[in-house]
């Protein structure tokens, strides 16, 4: 190429690009700023400014290492204060390991038949779950591949639970998973919807009515989290449950009242039962990434997810 | 108590699994005669890893599904009940799609005894 043509072909180039760069949108400006601030002794805190009404001063809180400032704050189910404050005596005490009664079949650990009335795509993950079973597959075993359970399933997995009845909770350890449940009984309310974080077992709070323990439980954690085999729940899902205790103190009985208008229509109602064993106690049991890979079941072509 | 627990235990298989046992086909048994090649003593289930020869000059790792230690431990079994390189023939429920896998019966060991997953094990005439 002659000197004259590269001369040319160059300002061509230049052209196009500086035309190019005349049409092309603007770049934003990197918006990353450096605001370390400077070491040093903090500055001196500016004076409140004086208020035109009479400070109200606070009361004195004995009962939080905090102070005055913590008067609103909602004691620890294990605080002291709240332990021994006056309560009048529960009913019964349900302390103890518990295991599920299947007396009447390996099946009865489902929380149906019977069910509700399944809105459409609740419906399509059931039907999806039988087909899969029909041929011998498993459908969305999320357990299987470590998701928590969560409630209501927890409680009737084949693992002892241990139950600690204290004043102003009760404790549930699951074998299965360790997956903790607190049952709020000293008269606090439910978390505000707007901070409450989400839970496989959901927050509860408990009361009692009678000889019953009476608990009310929300928020709950949807992500691969189903009933029995496939039926989803949604952010919407409450369920109360009704626990007594046999007057021979060896048999729990929870009857279950669960809503989800988000996946079926009115109240789903299950009853399911627990015998005390005295001569179990829970380990701890985890499931991991790597023991999940040893077995056949998890690892299968024959899980649909 | 523990008589009620034992009965239930004498279900087995899907009775203790924390999860579907449904590709498992409990209508056929397969018998694997191998070396040993892990035993997991470990929650929520333990689990078997053996060496089949596959009759084409190598051999086939079968994974193998067993149930908690703590049951298993109930059952007479240890934590070295079986050992890396130990020589055994182990039934199973195999997995319905063929893939090298099943839920554990019981192990027969070279002198013939057996363990199982039921009470006493299981012993074979």
């Amino acid at each position: 190429m002659t000197t004259s043509r590269i001369k040319l072909a160059l300002g061509a180039g230049l052209a196009a690009i500086c035309l190019a760069g005349a049409s092309a949108p603007k770049l934003a400006l990197a918006q990353v700023e450096d605001v370390t601030p400077p070491k040093g002794p903090p500055p001196a805190a500016a004076p409140a400014p004086a208020s035109t009404k009479a400070a109200k001063p606070a009361e004195p809180n004995t009962l939080d290492p905090r102070g005055p400032q913590a008067a609103e704050v909602q004691l620890s189910a294990l605080a002291p204060a709240n332990l021994h404050k006056p309560r009048p005596r529960a009913p019964f005490d349900l302390t103890g390991t518990w295991f599920v009664d299947l007396s009447h079949g390996f099946s009865s650990w489902m929380f149906g038949p019977p069910y509700p009335k399944f809105l459409p795509a609740a419906q399509h993950e059931v039907d999806a779950a039988a087909a899969a079973s029909k041929q011998g597959r498993a459908y969305k075993d999320d357990i299987g591949q470590c998701y928590p359970a969560g409630m209501p399933v927890i409680m009737t997995r084949v693992w002892p639970i241990a139950m600690i009845q204290l004043p102003t909770a009760v404790y549930m350890i699951p074998g299965f998973e360790n997956e903790l449940r607190i049952i709020y009984t000293d008269g606090r309310p439910h978390t505000p919807a707007d901070v409450v974080v989400p839970s496989y077992n959901g927050e509860s709070i408990g009361h009692w009515e009678g000889k019953e323990l009476v608990v009310d439980t929300r928020y709950f954690e949807t992500s691969h989290h189903t009933i029995d085999a496939g039926i989803p729940i949604s952010k919407d899902f409450r369920m109360v449950e009704r626990i007594s205790l046999a007057p021979d103190g060896k048999k729990l009985h929870i009857h279950y009242a669960m809503w989800d208008p988000q996946n079926w229509e009115g109240e789903w109602d299950s009853d399911k039962a627990w015998n005390r064993v005295d001569d179990q106690d829970i380990t701890e049991v985890e499931c991991t990434p790597d023991l999940d890979k040893r077995l056949p079941s998890t690892q299968s072509t024959l899980n649909i997810r | 108590m523990a008589l009620a627990a034992m009965a239930l235990l004498s279900v087995a298989g899907p009775a203790l699994a924390h999860h579907s046992y449904a590709m498992f086909d409990r209508d056929k048994e397969l018998k694997l005669t191998g070396t040993i090649k892990e035993f997991a003593w470990t929650n929520p289930h333990s689990s078997i890893a053996i060496d089949v020869p596959n009759g084409q000059g190598g051999n086939d790792t079968w994974g193998v599904e067993c149930n908690s230690p703590n049951n298993l431990a109930r059952m007479g079994w240890k934590s070295d009940s079986l050992k890396p390189g130990d020589k055994v023939s182990i039934t199973i429920h195999p997995l319905r799609s063929g893939e090298h896998g099943g839920s554990f019966m019981f192990v027969t060991f070279p002198d013939g005894h057996t363990l199982g997953e039921v009470p006493g094990g299981q012993k074979k005439s």
